[in-house]
């Protein structure tokens, strides 16, 4: 499947949680421990997989948000990566309401992902460091 | 802790742990003694605890018909647990098994017959720790691994973040010497109150090595305090024996370090962090389980203190503390990150 002509819906796993900052969010997938920071944009975009979205809603809303047509691909690119990443899941369930995202202004969006996952296994219930020989 | 017997070897045994209470109910004696050091650790003063828990702790073998936990919730080193409805299953490498329902704050810990008893207590107290931190963000709070030290006079505080082993002790120390003051040097728990962040210590002890003494002369001789481990020289030292008066109950998270050491750079670096960094580093420091309901308020809290502090990298250097200007220059830097 080439994942930018998909029409799935795609909503963001159960144990994906996300949680805002000043300048955007970090979204935490508690499966493989690894986290991802978003700007305003890549939150925005990222939100919509909460109640579940195709890839063309998402460019219709990214359009009233300001994007321009040019601005697509990096779109897609967002959502690829969110693909492949495993953050989102397709699913069968039919449109739901917006959950009122807004953007206050159109930037590029950016979603990275961090080099360094938290710790699988850890020393404690106390301690999440690295478990080190005894 | 108060302790009383309830038949010849029975015992119980109630622990204020910061917020929590545990009363404890062993059916061999020997087994509280053993345990007495951890639990009486968490020994900072709270006003009374807002919750209790009962652990009923016997030995046995865990239920034949229950599946043993494969780690889905929460792996740790020593300990394999996961979620079964408001109940926690934890199963110990050695076979120490706990039945926590978060839900009737009752706990069941059953303790095999193994020849090495020393493991099977350090299995135990794993499991009372899980148990804890449990019960800790049961009630609002999380729990982070990380020292603090708040500058003379002040009620905010400086969150030091590290790996067991770089050195958040180490530049405690050196900053209690300065006259700053601390919550303690590895564990302290947060919590939103009244719109903001408060932190506040749960232990009246430091763990000190005794070569820090090399250092900083004051600590003196300390190879009289209890080891902390059979795993480590370190020694668990009541902070009011050596900084009387520099153990403080909460303060205001306002700033915070990520340490790390270098064995060939200068003796000190200080880098600024942006919120991101904060955040990565603070959520290395929270043990956030596999469970969305159960992690969403731990990084909820996370998050809502990374906005607000302002952080560094601070690089020190193997020997730093050699050079008495290192913890001039620490205290600059520190007070650098505070209102």
């Amino acid at each position: 499947m080439h994942l930018q002509t998909d029409n799935h819906r795609w909503m963001l796993r159960p144990d994906v949680v996300s949680t805002v900052l000043n300048d955007g969010a970090v979204i935490l997938d508690l499966r493989s421990k690894f986290f991802f920071s978003a700007n305003p944009t890549g939150w925005a975009i990222a939100q919509m997989f909460e109640t579940g979205a195709t890839r063309a809603e998402v460019h219709d809303a990214c359009r009233k948000w300001g994007a321009a047509d040019a601005g697509i691909p990096e779109i897609d690119a967002l959502i690829d990566q969110m693909i492949s990443e495993g953050l989102v899941e397709s699913v069968n369930t039919p449109a739901s309401a917006t959950n009122g995202v807004t953007v206050a202004a159109w930037v590029s969006p950016a979603f990275s992902k961090h080099r360094e996952p938290l710790q699988r296994i850890m020393v404690s219930a106390f301690d999440p460091g690295l478990p080190l020989a005894e | 802790m108060t302790l009383a017997p309830t038949a010849q070897e029975q015992c119980t045994a109630a622990y204020s742990c910061g917020p929590v209470k545990l009363s404890l109910t062993f059916d061999k004696g020997s087994l509280q003694k053993a345990l007495d050091g951890l639990l009486n650790q968490y020994d900072a003063p709270w006003a009374a605890p807002t919750t209790e828990v009962c652990v009923a702790i016997e030995h046995g073998l865990p239920p034949a018909h229950i599946p043993e936990p494969a780690g889905a919730y929460l792996h740790s080193y020593r300990l394999h647990v996961d979620r079964r409805g408001t109940h926690l299953v934890s199963f110990s490498n050695v076979g120490v098994w706990m039945d926590f329902d978060e839900a009737a704050k009752q706990a069941r810990i059953i303790v095999p017959c193994h020849s090495d008893r020393e493991t099977v207590v350090e299995e135990v107290e794993q499991q009372l720790v899980l148990l804890l931190a449990r019960a800790w963000a049961g009630q609002g709070w999380t729990p982070l691994h990380a020292g603090s030290l708040i500058p003379p006079g002040g009620t905010d505080c400086v969150l030091v973040c590290a790996p067991s082993g770089v050195g958040k002790t180490t530049l405690i120390s050196a900053l209690l010497c300065q006259g700053w003051r601390t919550l303690g040097d590895d564990k302290v728990l947060l919590r939103k109150e009244n719109g903001s962040i408060v932190a506040r210590a749960l232990s009246r002890r430091i763990h000190l090595h005794p070569t820090l003494a090399n250092w900083f002369p004051e600590i003196g001789e300390i190879e009289k305090w209890p080891r902390y481990s059979r795993w480590t020289e370190k020694r668990m030292v009541k902070m009011e024996a050596i900084w009387p008066g520099q153990l403080m109950g909460s303060a205001i998270p306002a700033g915070l370090v990520r340490l790390t050491r270098t064995e060939n750079g200068p003796a000190l670096e200080v880098e600024p962090f942006d919120s991101i960094r904060t955040l990565h580093t603070l959520l290395s420091q929270i043990v956030i389980p596999a469970d969305t309901a159960d992690a969403r308020p731990l990084i909820s809290c996370a998050a809502a203190m990374a906005g607000r502090l302002r952080a560094a990298l601070v690089t020190v250097g193997n020997n730093a503390f050699a050079n008495t200007s290192t913890a001039g220059r620490l205290e600059e830097a520190l007070r650098g990150l505070l209102p």
